[in-house]
């Protein structure tokens, strides 16, 4: 029998029903301690004065660690692609997001821990925060991180996107389509929370049980925090309680592991429902302007697209995620003449990341609504104004990749025949079989000969 | 007031195969002395069953029945590298890898054969846990007996190690111009809407979804995806909101009970339609369909909602109070218009003078 393709149950589907699965709240450890982090309760500030003494004197309390434990405090989740890291693992001298972590302290119990987070003195001097990425070109709001609001993909404070001739296509257009598309931030809301637990060996080396997504990602990561080698650490993981991208960060782990290696005891750190909803990363806020050049038939002649990504206080994953998003904005559709622009926003609210569809969420929300509009406007069908533009084999896709193998044609197709919509014979018959002459219109045969002959750009 | 029904429609694509973060995985297995296979990835489980896709993929590949595949991604000191589940690549880029790492086995199994049958490995072949001659189909070894040869008579380890990436493609800055992806999904969605005018509820009443996955290694774990990330595009376009009030902060929930996401509840009618139109570069020509299963869901809805009561919802989700606002200014002109000012300056200024329309400075 072959396996690919059969309807075979999941691998450890049996092992989750029956609750056997081990996740890593699940794993306990003798004289293991508990953690429990001291956060801002402010969205931006200058710490004035932190003070741990107190913390450190609460009966049962084994190790307090400030950003001066650190070895490397300060790393990029991307560092290794030349994004600059901007995210100190503690708070430094200065807080940029409401839950963001300051100290944290490993004690017998969570309850004790909490005694002496509490016990931490700490004291702020306020800053205006920046909440509202629309207004990040306004001179006068705050400013997030010294250099300002905006990302810079070098030497654009936006990742561009180009091709063919914008003002071509909206001189030539009979209409031009707008609209303005705001998706929300939401939450991943796995079931399993942020949690870690770190067990220091005789040898010295560091055993990591982690929920995260990304095994070896999150050990660089862990290591460039320590400054030690990938074999002082082993990570154990493999199965994760509901992750959907916001387990791509590394969030409990290297906390943990310094007040291990401080207290010489294992330490666990399970983040409460509390801290999984306002302190860690959510989905981005997305704000996407869309401009079509259109004819009153149905083509597409240009797309030009503003997008405000809100990154939160630190850049992460970011500029990855804007970057996919602007390679996306064409859609399922091949429009010969682009012009996007999107940019990376930091503001004062928890830091963003990945999740589910990551970047390209809100493309489809975007230009999916936005193509229902045109139809509206120029009166035609939804369907086939799809169809007609749908992307072919041979057509280029904005990264102007030639794309082999795209099934948009059949895929509306078989939407339209499960959904009982009769198409036009012509619409029916359609394949994704490369577009010759006479399936375009006049006015971009020209063009689009212009275009293939230049091998599409 | 009433209860209008509408129906929206969405295409969709999505990439797999990335490389915007260089992200390679590897992979490596062992067979046991009675032919059983282990195999050794790095790549995390987040649910979404690529383990059982992983053995799938070298089951098939090395010849031999899938429950005698198992597989351990329990931790970095057995397991290669994987830089992760995410972007969709789990299947694309681990399965590509341990089908790397399974073909290397099977040849390090054919040469053991060899030796044992007396007969040159390119005329050998393996399925269903048997080695046999091609052509000669009576001149056969198990794959379990191969194993204890090389175990017990040439003191050998029929072992083998793989890798994929797709290289990285740093982007032009001025144009985009890159190679970012080995092939990209196909989806469409169709949601039939019931939309109250009078307290601005909307309620999904069925979905249909087709996805065109290149090759659905496991149908039933490509329909669980379709259906589990569809019940997470509602919660986009209906329910969900870190800050209802954005950019303003009130009202966060922080707790299931105070954070809407979808229940069972919410649950539509699904009709789902899995395409295969074969990726050149996936495993077995799979592509993917994790990430994008959430992807289609809120503009159909959105569309719906248009077609059932003819207002425009551009924020998601789309709240009973945001359709009830817009059902208020529906009587307001539209803002349709031929020419725009399109300077890229004046544009985003404009954003931050109209707290977010800055297209909208529409001339005539």
């Amino acid at each position: 029998m072959k396996a690919v393709g059969a309807r075979l149950p999941r691998y450890d589907g049996l092992q989750h029903v029956t609750g056997q699965s081990v996740y890593v709240d699940d794993v306990r450890v003798p004289d293991m301690l508990w953690a429990k982090a001291l956060r801002s309760t402010v969205h931006s500030a200058e710490i004035k004065k932190l003070d741990v003494s107190k913390a450190l004197r609460v009966p049962g309390v084994h190790a307090v660690v400030t950003h001066e434990d650190v070895p490397v405090n300060i790393v990029g989740h991307l560092a290794a692609l030349g994004v600059p890291a901007d995210e100190p693992l503690l708070a430094e001298h200065e807080v940029r997001y409401q839950g963001q972590p300051i100290a944290v302290v490993a004690a017998e119990t969570e309850e004790i821990a909490q005694e002496a987070v509490n016990a931490i003195e700490i004291s702020y001097e306020e800053r205006e925060p920046f909440l509202d990425i629309r207004k990040a070109f306004d001179p006068d709001v705050p400013k997030v991180s010294p250099s300002g609001n905006l990302f810079v993909y070098e030497p654009y404070t936006e990742r561009r996107v180009r091709k063919g001739d914008i003002d071509w296509a909206f001189e030539k257009a009979d209409r031009i389509v707008q609209g303005v598309y705001r998706p929300a931030a939401i939450e991943h809301c796995p079931t399993e929370t942020q949690v870690a637990l770190v067990v220091p060996e005789a040898t010295g080396r560091l055993v990591i049980y982690s929920c995260t997504q990304a095994m070896y990602f999150s050990m660089g990561v862990v290591a460039t925090h320590l400054g030690v080698s990938l074999n002082d650490l082993k990570f154990v993981g493999g199965t994760v309680g509901g992750g959907f991208g916001g387990k791509v960060d590394t969030a409990a782990e290297t906390i943990s592991a310094l007040l291990a290696i401080k207290a010489k005891r294992p330490v666990k750190w399970r983040w409460t429902r509390e801290e999984e909803f306002l302190c860690s990363s959510v989905r981005a806020t997305w704000h996407v302007e869309i401009a079509d050049a259109v004819t009153k038939d149905g083509w597409i002649l240009g797309r030009r697209t503003l997008t405000l990504h809100d990154a939160g206080a630190y850049t992460r994953f970011s500029s990855y995620g804007a970057t996919k998003h602007a390679f996306h904005l064409g859609g399922a559709y091949t429009i010969p003449n682009l012009s996007f622009n999107a940019y990376v926003i930091w503001s004062n609210h928890v830091p963003t990341t990945a999740m589910r569809g990551f970047g390209v969420t809100s493309v489809s929300f975007a230009v999916e609504l936005h193509m229902t509009r045109i139809a509206t406007v120029l009166g035609i069908d939804p369907w086939e104004l799809r169809l007609k533009n749908a992307s072919r084999v041979g057509d280029t896709a904005p990264t102007r990749v030639v794309l082999k193998d795209p099934s948009a044609v059949p895929t509306i197709q078989a939407a339209a025949q499960a959904a009982g919509v009769e198409l036009a014979s012509e619409y029916r018959a359609m394949t994704n079989a490369p577009r010759k002459g006479k399936t375009l219109p006049r006015h971009l045969v020209d063009q689009l000969g212009a275009w293939r002959d230049n091998g599409g750009r | 007031m009433a209860k209008h029904r509408g129906r929206g429609f969405s295409a969709i694509e999505y990439p797999t195969g990335m490389n915007q973060g260089g992200d390679p995985s590897q992979a490596w297995i062992k067979m046991k002395p009675d032919g059983r296979v282990d195999v050794f990835a790095g790549t995390v489980d987040i649910g979404q069953g690529s383990k059982t896709v992983h053995t799938q993929i070298v089951a098939d590949t090395l010849g031999v029945p899938y429950d005698w595949v198992t597989m351990d991604n329990s931790n970095t000191d057995s397991s290669p590298l994987c830089t992760g589940t995410f972007a969709s690549r789990g299947t694309f880029i681990g399965g590509n890898a341990v089908a790397v790492a399974a073909e290397r086995v099977r040849e390090r199994l054919l040469e053991i054969a060899a030796r044992e049958l007396e007969i040159d490995p390119s005329d050998l072949e393996v399925s269903d846990g048997e080695v046999r001659a091609k052509g000669a189909p009576d001149r056969k070894l198990g794959v379990g007996d191969v194993a204890a040869a090389a175990t017990w008579t040439h003191g050998e380890l029929i072992t083998g190690s793989g890798a994929w990436m797709k290289p990285y493609s740093a982007p032009d800055p001025d144009t985009g111009e890159c190679d970012p992806h080995a092939a990209i999904s196909y989806a469409a969605c169709v949601a039939d809407v019931e939309v109250d005018d009078e307290t601005g509820e909307v309620r999904v009443l069925k979905l249909i979804q087709v996805y065109d996955v290149g090759h659905a290694i496991n149908p039933t774990l490509v329909e669980g995806q379709i259906e589990g990330g569809a019940m997470m595009g509602l919660g986009l376009g209906l329910l969900e909101a870190t800050y209802p009030y954005y950019p303003a902060l009130d009202h966060r929930g922080d707790q299931f009970g105070s954070y809407l996401a979808p229940s069972t509840k919410d649950l539509p009618e699904f009709d789902n339609v899995i395409l295969e139109y074969p990726s050149s570069e996936g495993p077995f020509g799979a592509k993917a369909i994790g990430e994008m299963a959430n992807n289609a869901q809120p503009a159909a809805i959105c569309s719906a909602i248009y077609d059932a009561v003819g207002v425009w919802v551009t924020e998601c989700p789309a709240t009973p109070e945001r359709v009830l606002r817009a059902l208020e200014r529906r009587s307001e002109p539209r803002r349709e218009g031929k020419r725009i000012v399109f300077d890229e300056d004046l544009s985003v200024r404009s954003v931050s003078a109209t707290g977010g329309e800055g297209f909208l400075a529409v001339d005539g």
